[in-house]
């Protein structure tokens, strides 16, 4: 281990024993490829081009001149675009001077313009300072060295040279070719397998070697690792694996451990397979780094090493918490703060302010207050992102907590205001990801779609950048898992599978927000399995769903139980599932509960229990403007109601939830309520008129049913068609009810539950 | 080359039960490796053969078994060695490069091999831009390793070539590779030293230690030994050595400056000290491992000692490491932190590797108080060695000194981690969770602290203060008590003021608990100090008071007192009478 770094340390730039972490201060090193460069630049003043392809290279010069070191192949590609002969011509002298002698290149550097006299190239000016830059390094070089540059522009032109034309691109032929690589093969006789096999790390390595060679410059490193750390944040599949990607940097860290940088894009990566240690290591070393980068400035000010201590201790929390580690993440954080309070430094502590409170979230308290301070403050210090960060998560709050819909509505129009002012795209997607989420909740699916759309058309803010847009936040998954889900509802299960599919690529598995996807996929495969009666199907899918939610498995798990007639076992959980929910104040879960309990009421024939319970979710749900579960409990309410004999009152119960669930609803409450209704019709007075409604009534939540493909509703629908008939004495259509019914009760095989048994 | 195999055969069959037949071993494979310019093992073997009893003459080993491959390279070898010699590896390498014999095929490798790297080194100075600094690499490695491995699979390396694969392998980072071949290098010739030693270095982890097959040598127990000390099992390393002196080797300078450096490792100042000062006068010119012995006098203030120590090395040679380390120390001593540091950064430059430097340095900053200077340097002993204890530790007192206490929890946790066994990372990580307020966990910090052997005795007194804290006051009394008695069986008083406190809160715990004889002695002992005379006296005279209104038998309250479950609790207070102050 140690043997690698020995040479590191006959460091020039070491002074008072401190290595300076920027050892590449000096950037301007004569490299094969700034002699290409040159020969360009020569050539343009040299020789004469016409005006237009003079424009295109001039426009070329400066994102080559401070570009990254290209391969002599990509370079010549480039020029060559602009205008084929100058290209031509640097190759030829490229040429004269790889196949020539030391002194052709020594004769070039004479050569070259001067620009302190030519006229062409003002002595200020980029190109001017550039080619000064140039002779001023090349000047500097002492014998061996020059001797060196000329070896290694040798080799850069033959490397070239021996390619063939059309593969510029290709690794592997290049790294073939290298004569680096002759030596070996020639070596080794051509049947050894054996010594290829053997020598596989050894031909990695230096496979490896040729790939990094690029990026081990400093500004090619600096690009590799800005490149990388943007498609990180952008889009981690188009980024290079996380394995491949930790062999890079430790490559890259071996030939110089002082490329900070590199370290905290370790951190990154190994954040991405959820690895902590090296993660945790990563990020303290880059600090450790960074604290020594920023030794020049006041030892402990604004801009001095106290400041990346105060973002180390936070950065440190932000890690904890990202794995879970609630306690540790919360004694950094009141490290953080302390240090922060120390130094007066008001931006980081309203940092750690904000991520007390998410802190405080993540564990579950109410953490309300925090945030409005952490607004105002944030506010009052000019930092629109942690502000409309902190409004965000108080609409969150107030979402779940029931506060009117207006005012959550107003608060995130405000916000978007702020947003768009200072540009932050980021929020700007958490906002519409808000919107739809609580528009969901309401029940609303119409928005929540027309929301959910408008996020996904919408083009980022954020400038294109490697040719990938940002589209792998949070935001994005949630908006897409809301769409599968409605999609599940209206019974398009062909919709939802290609949504997941997509999410499954853009989101894998490993990454942070596959959670998401996940548990909702999970729920989506449930709840058809359910609805198809298969609840063999959905047992097993219980514990993955509890693994990814407690709650929700239970409530699950309390599901199976009841349509297996497990009603004791079902009983309990769902009394501890409405005991926790209401310390944790998830009022969507309990009024879901208090609907399942009774439904397993209805089991024992015991209507009138339920009756209190119904009542309980009806105002819960009102209270919190829950439009889809309040339509939902007055249908049990209704059902209720027809089963205690009262079908008049059940039917106008009925119509106050008929218009919202057939505009809103899913398919199958459509189906329900229609159902329920035709049953409604027929318990009320039987006149000829109101039968044939029902069995129209009938016949419309039968094409509900048979979308989605539930065949138990169809068979209780098809013998309630054929009663109906029989009862108008209509025969033939009543034999043709019949024997639908008679296919589907020998499809399905299971005895038919009593109908009047359930909604 | 014959004499190899009969050497080794030699080798595997003899125990230490003859030390003659060690040192015919010895000789021969001195002249081995010095033919073949192994000098470190020849000044290893030559070390430990000049510390057993010399063989009479007719006893020597015949010097020269030559097989005809040799005698026809006689002259080439002759020549290509006197180049060899004076470090003009190419030329040695272009005379060698027909012989055919073993010997001369070795030196041909080897000297390609440090032809490589010497050229390394002056690429180093002279390159192209800081860039391509990193890329310097010796470009001998990769063609030495192909034609080595050839060879390889064929059989036919000896000995001497096998441990220069396994060089060229670990110096292209294929460790895994590299042991393997190095075993086997020890199998085919076991007395070279060399081989064993870059094993030592490959070798991380006991794990990795138990899977190597090695060859039953009695080099073995020297091997054995040496990496016990390096992977901190420093009793086992002891005992080992132990076993060697008794075998006969009792006047190997070798193993008592290992020994002295083991026994520094763990922290026996006095016995490392004394072991080094017999060093010294066996060996006066002696310049290695004395940055150890330099250490010592350091920890123990001895100024003169270092002074006269750093003015004698400066006479034999000042451009060596192991010279400027113990010059920074004497600076450092003496409180002169910059010129210290200035010695630490001459020794990094005479050889970055000395990890050694780059902590102490580290230390240096820290009382300059220029802590990002300290964090850097720390950080460089890590790179240069990961399982270096002292610089995690000096990362986390860094953090500490900046009043980050959980930042630096991390550092002494990975200190503590590479030296489980130490006290200091405990009680420095049981600090930590105190400012936390994570009482539990320092606690547990602390209780462990003082079962492995606490160094500074403060475990126990911290532990005590916590309980006092957390109101345990039955717990607290115990720790107090055990700490009393640990300060006075170990014979020196080492702080009066806290044994004072001690027995001040035992008298005060005592009287609460009505067991009025134990209060009297504590509060008659605590009269023996200064600041707590007074109390003293007032805690007798209420006890007076309290004894002459009522008689209260304390017996069964101290019986129910002492009835509890955990282990401290079961020390009787009554042993406090049994001190002597």
């Amino acid at each position: 281990m140690a043997s690698v770094h020995e040479s590191l340390y006959f460091n020039p730039m070491m002074t008072n024993g401190v290595v300076h972490a920027n050892v590449f201060g000096i950037k301007d090193w004569v490299t094969p490829y700034k002699i290409s460069v040159l020969s360009l630049l020569y050539e343009m003043t040299t020789s004469k081009i016409a005006l237009q392809e003079k424009r295109r290279l001039n426009k070329l010069i400066l994102p080559l001149q401070q570009g990254p070191d290209l391969q002599l192949g990509q370079f010549l590609k480039t020029v060559e675009d602009c205008c084929p002969q100058t290209a031509f011509a640097v190759k030829i002298r490229l040429n004269e001077m790889a196949d020539g002698e030391l002194k052709d290149m020594e004769f070039f550097f004479t050569t070259l313009p001067n620009p302190t006299f030519d006229s062409e190239a003002y002595k200020t000016s980029v190109v001017g300072l550039f080619i000064r830059h140039m002779l001023l390094a090349y000047n500097k070089l002492s014998f061996s060295q020059v001797y060196k540059l000329y070896k290694s522009l040798q080799h850069y032109y033959h490397v070239y040279d021996a390619k063939p034309v059309d593969g510029q691109m290709g690794v592997p032929t290049f790294v073939a070719d290298d004569s680096d690589m002759d030596l070996t093969s020639t070596e080794v006789t051509i049947g050894d397998k054996m010594e290829r096999e053997l020598d596989s790390p050894l031909y990695a390595s230096v496979e490896l070697n040729q790939i990094s060679r690029g990026p081990l410059s400093q500004k090619q490193a600096e690009y590799f690792l800005a490149k990388q750390a943007y498609l990180l944040k952008n889009d981690d599949n188009k980024a290079l694996r996380p394995a491949k990607l930790q062999e890079e940097l430790n490559n890259m860290l071996k030939f110089n451990p002082d490329f900070a940088e590199a370290h905290y894009l370790n951190y990154l990566n190994s954040m991405r397979v959820q690895d902590i240690y090296i993660s945790t290591h990563s990020l303290l070393h880059y600090f450790d780094r960074l604290i020594l980068s920023g030794s020049e400035g006041k030892s402990n000010g604004d801009e001095g090493y106290g400041r990346s201590l105060r973002y180390a201790a936070l950065n440190l929390a932000s890690l904890h918490c990202r794995f879970g580690h609630y306690q540790l993440a919360d004694l950094a954080l009141q490290e953080a703060i302390r240090i922060a309070q120390e130094s007066n430094d008001h931006v980081c502590l309203q940092h750690c302010l904000s991520w007390l409170y998410t802190l405080e979230q993540m564990k579950g308290s109410d953490s309300s207050v925090l945030t409005e301070d952490s607004v105002k403050m944030a506010a009052h210090f000019c930092l629109p992102y942690l502000a409309s960060l902190g409004i965000q998560s108080l609409v969150q709050q107030g979402a779940v907590q029931g506060k009117s819909a207006h005012e959550l509505m107003d608060a995130l129009k405000d916000t978007d205001i702020l947003h768009w002012k200072h540009s932050l795209s980021e929020l700007i997607e958490i906002s519409l990801a808000q919107t739809i989420s609580i528009w969901r909740m309401y029940g609303k699916s119409t928005m929540a779609q027309q929301q959910a759309q408008l996020l996904l058309n919408m083009s980022s803010l954020e400038p294109v950048n490697f040719g990938v847009t940002q589209n792998n936040t949070e935001a994005f998954a949630v908006a897409l898992c809301h769409l599968a889900e409605l999609h599940a509802e209206q019974g398009l299960y062909g919709g939802t599978t290609e949504i997941f599919k997509h999410l499954k690529e853009q989101f894998p598995p490993h990454t942070q927000h596959a959670k998401l996807w996940m548990l909702c996929d999970l729920k989506i495969q449930f709840e058809k399995h359910m609805n198809d009666g298969k609840y063999h199907l959905a047992q097993p899918l219980v514990p993955a769903i509890r693994a990814q939610n407690k709650t929700e498995g239970l409530y699950r798990k309390a599901q199976v139980l009841k349509s297996l007639s497990r009603t004791t076992e079902a009983y309990r959980i769902l009394q501890k599932l409405q005991v926790h929910c209401e310390k944790t104040r998830c009022t969507e879960t309990i009024i879901r509960v208090l609907l399942s309990t009774a439904e397993l009421h209805w089991e024992s024939s015991d209507f009138s229990t339920g009756l209190p319970l119904l009542l309980q979710a009806l105002t819960l749900s009102r209270k919190h403007h829950l439009q889809a579960l309040a339509s939902r409990t007055l249908l049990h309410l209704a059902f209720t109601q027809l089963m205690l004999g009262v079908p008049e009152q059940a039917l106008s119960v009925l119509h106050e939830a008929l218009e919202p669930i057939l505009a809103h609803g899913g398919i199958m409450d459509k189906g329900r309520a229609l159902m329920l209704a035709a049953r409604c019709q027929m318990a009320l007075v039987a006149t000829r008129h109101s039968l044939t409604v029902a069995i129209h009534t009938l016949d419309e939540a039968a094409s509900y049913f048979s979308t989605l493909n539930c065949k138990e509703r169809l068979r209780d629908v098809r013998y309630l068609q054929a009663r109906l008939h029989s009862s108008l004495g209509q025969t033939a259509q009543r034999n043709r009810c019949a024997m639908l019914f008679h296919l589907l009760d020998r499809e399905l095989q299971t005895p038919r539950a009593p109908t009047d048994m359930r909604l | 080359c014959l004499i190899t195999p009969n050497l080794k055969m030699a080798a595997l069959c003899s125990e230490f039960g003859d030390l003659v037949q060690i040192k015919k071993q010895l000789i021969s494979v001195i002249s081995l490796c010095k033919e073949r310019g192994l000098v470190h093992s020849v000044k290893w073997a030559s070390e430990l053969a000049f510390a057993l009893d010399p063989l009479p003459k007719d006893e020597l080993p015949p010097s020269h078994l030559v097989s005809e491959e040799d005698v026809q390279d006689l002259d080439a070898f002759a020549l290509a060695k006197s180049y060899f010699d004076l470090k003009e590896y190419d030329r040695a390498a272009y005379f060698l490069r027909g012989c055919h014999s073993k010997k001369a095929y070795f030196l041909y490798m080897y000297s390609r091999y440090l032809s490589g790297e010497k050229k390394k080194d002056d690429e180093t100075v002279d390159s192209l831009g800081p860039l391509e600094k990193g890329q310097v690499r010796n470009e001998a490695l990769r063609e030495l390793r192909v034609e080595l491995s050839k060879k390889h699979r064929a059989g036919e390396l000896d000995g001497f070539t096998l441990y220069l694969y396994g060089v060229v392998l670990r110096k292209l980072d294929l460790l895994k590779e590299a042991v393997e071949v190095f075993v086997e290098a020890t199998h085919t010739l076991p007395l070279h030293w060399g081989s064993w030693l870059e094993l030592c270095n490959l070798v991380t982890n006991i794990e990795m230690l138990k899977s190597l097959s090695l060859p039953s040598c009695w080099i073995k127990d020297f091997f054995m030994a040496h990496i016990y000390t390096e992977l901190q099992m420093i009793p086992g390393a002891l005992q080992k050595y132990q076993s060697l002196i008794e075998a006969g080797f009792s006047k190997s300078t070798y193993i008592i400056s290992q020994i002295a450096v083991a026994y520094h490792n763990i922290r026996d100042i006095d016995q490392a000290l004394a072991l080094f000062n017999e060093l010294r006068e066996q060996d006066p010119y002696r310049i290695e491992n004395m940055d150890t012995f330099s250490n010592l006098l350091y920890v123990k203030s001895m100024k003169p000692e270092l002074s006269y120590l750093a003015h004698n090395l400066v006479e034999i040679d000042k451009y060596r490491v192991e010279t400027c380390c113990v010059i920074g120390n004497y600076y450092s001593l003496r409180s002169q932190h910059e010129k210290a540091a200035l010695y630490f950064q001459r020794a990094l430059k005479l050889n970055p590797r000395c990890l050694g430097a780059w902590t102490l340095m580290g230390h240096e900053y820290m009382e300059m108080k220029n802590t990002s200077a300290a964090i850097q340097a720390y950080r460089h002993a890590i790179e240069v060695n990961k399982r270096d204890y002292r610089a995690w530790y000096g990362l986390g007192q860094t953090y500490e000194i900046l009043k980050m206490p959980f930042y630096c929890l991390y550092y002494y946790r990975k200190a503590h981690q590479l030296r489980p066994n130490d006290s200091r990372m405990l009680v420095a990580l049981g600090e930590c969770y105190e400012k936390l307020s994570q009482q539990v966990e320092a606690k547990k910090c602390y209780w462990r602290a003082f079962s492995v052997g606490d160094v500074e005795k403060m475990a126990l007194l911290k532990l005590a203060k916590l309980q006092e804290q957390l109101t345990e006051t039955d717990e607290a009394a115990q720790s107090y008590i055990i700490y009393i008695q640990e300060i006075f069986s170990c014979g020196e008083q080492l702080e009066h003021v806290e044994v004072s406190t001690a027995l001040r809160y035992l008298g005060q715990y005592y009287f609460k608990n009505k067991l009025y004889d134990e209060a009297s002695l504590c509060a008659q002992r605590c009269c023996d100090y200064n600041d707590a005379r007074e109390e003293g006296k007032a805690l007798l005279r209420q006890i007076s008071q309290v004894r002459d209104q009522t008689e209260t038998p304390s017996g069964e309250l101290f019986v129910s007192l002492s009835d509890n479950n955990t282990p401290i609790k079961r020390v009787s207070p009554l042993n406090l009478s049994s001190f002597t102050p």
